[in-house]
């Protein structure tokens, strides 16, 4: 079966499932797939309509069924989608910690991902945005940054009003958010990159202290320079009156976000209110 | 975090027993199979072009992705269309085996069972189905107008995101339009008005009696006169077919 002579490389899986080396063979009905294509359509769904989905995807496949929970349905997917090196991943949005479901690609570690829908000086600018928004204190990068390092894309020369465009695209297609004129990661973006992002730039990625995921938007404390996911902030300062930092226990001195509540939500009703923007500023 | 090293050095690639991917046991036989790392190559390839809608080539699959492997390509792409099966309900099939072209087919229509009535029973493609209904009903092409009445009844509305299609006025005035299902035409006058009709792809791929099976719920009745424009299109579309020599599956 193979070809030529190959290197044996030995590598060692983490068993990331809580069951430690046994794992319940997953079972694929079509009400599975039927969720996985439109999920895969959608790139990525908040958890709302991911269980609307999920319910709509038995309505047409399976009446009579009961709902499986989630977080099995889910898994079970995902142990049938494993040796394929695809994942339904879940985050949350780093603004107010909503929880994001996406179908992530693990076998390509790059902004290739999104290549087929992008030229290649489109995806070039995509790559210097991403830079400016790693590097940045905040989080975000502004529109007049990114464009005028139009002159140095790779491939097709770019004019600045096409790059407004193409960013546009980017915040449709949901890899970028746009907030007042400048650019952050989508959660979409973050959940598909997270590897790329860790291994291309080690020295100027940041780390939440908490869930010590990849961090883009967040709360930084003044003293030691910890930071914080909003969302992190939120579920860690909960029970106390006093927030402290959790490294080097001085004051935390923003403001300490609420923690997102599903049922408040879906009170407000499907229209959704403007979210409060929760970005505290570094200065 | 698992990662899969995409260099095309194709060393010696951890994998696992085909055919069971996830093993109940702890131990898991590493047995040198470079072939599936093609294989999951291929699978995330084809997702890609399913997606897009885009005709798949055994020339591009070799070109993009078996590379050296091309000796085992007909292995790589039966695995790979295995694990579609299995994890997705897509088929691949070859409608053309003189110039090996392949086409995804949903298989998870097929099972559906057509109770088309509530607004949340209808599989993204019925978006398309609907709108061309419409279109045929009026004759070639029908206002903008009157396909949001009938979509609007069917709780999908063009300021409102839908949480299968999501933005339904971007769909149907845009995806469709240039993935070549639909065209959307401005009329004459003012305010601008557009209509739409029949795209060039819906003519080739939409069979007659998929018509029937969307129509009949929507109009949920056979007008006698309407009957008849069925069956003169029913025919000028088996000739048409038979010309161009697109295979029709009535």
């Amino acid at each position: 079966m193979e070809e030529g002579r190959a290197e044996r490389r030995r590598r060692t899986e983490a068993l990331s499932h809580p069951q430690g080396g046994t794992r319940r063979a997953g079972v694929m009905t079509d009400v599975h797939r039927r969720f996985l294509q439109l999920l895969m359509t959608h790139g990525v769904l908040e958890e709302w309509d991911v269980r609307r989905l999920q319910k709509h995807c038995y309505r047409v496949h399976d009446r009579t069924g009961a709902v499986e929970e989630l977080e099995d349905f889910i898994n079970n997917i995902n142990s049938v989608l494993e040796s394929l090196y695809i994942e339904i991943k879940k985050g949350a949005t780093e603004d107010d910690g909503r929880p994001v479901y996406a179908l992530v690609n693990l076998a390509t570690t790059s902004v290739s991902k999104m290549a087929s829908d992008f030229a290649e000086n489109e995806l070039d600018l995509f790559r210097k945005a991403l830079e400016l928004i790693i590097d940045s204190d905040t989080g975000f990068a502004s529109s007049t940054n990114i464009l005028n390092l139009v002159d140095q894309l790779k491939g097709k020369k770019m004019r600045k009003k096409e790059a407004e465009q193409v960013l546009q695209k980017f915040v449709q297609n949901k890899w970028l958010i746009e907030k007042e004129g400048e650019f952050t990661l989508h959660s979409r973006a973050i959940l598909e990159m997270e590897q790329y992002i860790r291994e291309t730039y080690p020295d100027a990625v940041k780390i939440c202290n908490i869930c010590h995921s990849l961090l883009i938007q967040g709360q930084s404390c003044e003293t030691c320079g910890i930071r914080m996911h909003l969302p992190c902030v939120a579920k860690y300062f909960q029970p106390s009156l006093e927030p402290r930092c959790p490294h080097c226990n001085d004051y935390w001195p923003h403001e300490i976000p609420e923690v997102f509540d599903p049922e408040k939500e879906r009170e407000a009703g499907p229209s959704k209110v403007s979210k409060r923007s929760l970005r505290s500023r570094q200065h | 975090m698992r990662t899969l090293s995409c260099t095309d050095s194709d060393e010696g690639a951890r994998s696992q027993d085909e055919g069971s991917p996830s093993s109940s046991n702890g131990a898991e036989v590493l047995r040198r199979d470079p072939l599936n790392k093609k294989v999951v190559l291929l699978v995330q390839f084809l997702l890609q072009k399913y997606k897009k809608r885009e005709p798949i080539t055994k020339a591009d699959m070799l070109k993009f992705v078996i590379k050296r492997y091309k000796y085992h390509f007909n292995e790589i792409l039966k695995r790979a269309s295995e694990h579609m099966e299995l994890a997705f309900g897509v088929d691949l099939k070859e409608v053309d085996p003189v110039r090996h072209c392949y086409t995804l087919v949903n298989k998870l229509d097929l099972t559906f069972d057509g109770t088309m009535h509530e607004e949340e029973n209808m599989p993204k493609t019925g978006l398309l189905m609907i709108v061309l209904g419409v279109i045929f009903m009026k004759g070639s092409c029908a206002p903008e107008e009157e396909v949001w009445e009938v979509l609007n009844m069917m709780g999908v509305y063009a300021e409102r995101k839908h949480f299968i299609y999501g933005e339904p006025k971007k769909v149907i005035t845009q995806d469709l339009v240039q993935l070549k299902y639909l065209e959307y035409r401005q009329l004459h006058g003012d305010p601008p008005r557009y209509e739409f009709l029949w795209g060039p792809r819906a003519r080739a791929e939409i069979t007659s009696k998929r018509k029937l099976e969307v129509n009949a719920t929507i109009l949920g009745a056979f007008p006698s006169h309407y009957e008849k424009a069925l069956r003169e299109e029913e025919e000028s579309l088996w000739n048409r077919c038979s010309q161009s020599g697109i295979y029709c599956n009535g």
